[in-house]
């Protein structure tokens, strides 16, 4: 149905709806007028209008009706401005009207799409049913346990000749140890010198006092052997060098500072009792205790 | 449509009617160009146009036009009587006095 179909069966009805004798003219006169309306809805709007209009016009026509609209409003003229004679319901209204319905409608199907959507989701009551027992399960066969082979594997002991060597220092305190004296050639002459290797004195330097912090927090232990030259009142004569590292720099670093602080506290090597000067390593391990 | 009485109570809406007749009180209008000048829905339009009419303010007549070879409807078109003529005039004039009379 197209919408100039709409807009003649409005007119066409509310012309119906009108007095007899206005019936005929109203519907010509609507339709030619409605021609002079240039787009559809106000082609719509009019047609809506006309059906309203012709509610006014019929109650208005009605025979008591018709008498009161007869009668002057006041003998001196104008009185009453309010739109009383049509104004119960104006396109605006019956817009509103129109718009408040199809919210109804729309919100009534929302809810009846809504219900019938929970309704069709609510479960079936429950029901006590009691099954048959279920046969005993089998038991599945056993799994084949794991194979373990024996291999037997023959590795020869290697024999190592290793000359012993001096531990320079003592591995859980710490401490410098003395290297021990050397074994010396047999006298070649007939005056044998009785002599004694130097090492760490009285006052000298606690090793944990130089340990690097970062090598602590690192975990690094080591040996760190210095050479040191010391006169015969146990001063250093010259500054220790590293001969033999621990593998850490840091830890070498930290035992040439203990052997420099260590100076004036090292214990003089000996000549036939008497101190002298000499040089001789020092071992110095960097040991992290538990 | 017999003239019934001068009088009829006024509206907003059915003195902006009058006041598009007063622009030229000869000039013939239909309801669409009442709905040009006014912009009165039809709802609201079509019972004033007949209730002045009924009240003697306006007459009707249709168009004198051959719709086949004009190739629309005839229009119904209103015009000021000389009663509507001065009863608006009176109206308009007690608004420009300020006072409702």
């Amino acid at each position: 149905m197209s919408q100039r179909t709409v807009n003649h069966w409005l007119i066409h009805h509310a012309a119906r709806h009108a007095p007899e004798i206005l019936a005929e003219r109203l519907e010509e006169e609507w339709l030619s007028d409605l021609q002079a309306r240039t787009s559809s809805l106000s082609r719509l709007r009019f047609a809506i209008g006309c059906f309203w209009a012709t509610q006014v016009i019929a109650w208005e026509h009605q025979p008591s009706r018709a008498a009161v609209a007869s009668t002057t409003a006041a003998g001196s003229g104008v009185v009453a401005y309010a739109d009383q004679n049509f104004s119960f319901i104006s396109l605006k209204s019956s817009t509103f009207f129109l718009v408040v319905s199809l919210h109804i409608v729309l919100i009534y199907g929302f809810m009846t799409a809504i219900s019938h959507t929970h309704k069709s989701a609510v479960p079936d009551p429950l029901q006590n049913r009691d099954l048959p027992a279920s046969p005993p399960l089998e038991q599945p066969p056993p799994l084949p346990g794991p194979t373990l082979k024996t291999w037997t594997i023959d590795v020869p002991r290697p024999v190592v000749n290793v000359p012993p060597e001096p531990i320079p220092g003592d591995a859980i305190t710490g401490n410098v140890v003395e290297k021990p004296a050397e074994p010396t050639s047999p006298p070649a002459q007939t005056h044998v010198v009785k002599q004694v290797v130097g090492g760490t004195g009285a006052g000298f330097p606690d090793t944990a006092d130089f340990y690097p912090s970062q090598s602590i927090r690192l975990g690094e232990q080591g040996i760190s052997t210095v050479q040191v030259c010391v006169d015969a009142k146990g001063r250093l004569i010259s500054d220790p060098t590293t001969v033999k590292g621990s593998g850490s720099a840091r830890l070498d670093e930290g035992a040439l500072k203990l052997a420099r602080a260590g100076s004036g506290h090292y214990r003089a090597a000996t000549e036939d009792g008497q101190p002298v000067s000499s040089c001789y390593p020092l071992g110095i391990r960097f040991q992290l205790k538990n | 449509m017999g003239k019934k009485d001068a009088n009829i109570r006024m509206s907003l809406q059915t003195l902006r009617v009058l006041e598009a007749f007063l622009e030229n009180p000869t000039e013939q209008l239909s309801g669409a160009d009442v709905h040009q000048r006014c912009r009165i829905a039809s709802g609201t339009l079509y019972p004033i146009l007949l209730r002045l009419e009924s009240a003697g303010w306006f007459v009707s007549q249709w168009e004198s036009i051959d719709p086949s070879s004009a190739g629309r409807p005839r229009r119904r078109l209103y015009r000021l009587t000389s009663t509507g003529l001065r009863r608006a005039s009176e109206v308009f004039a007690s608004f420009n006095r300020g006072v409702l009379a």
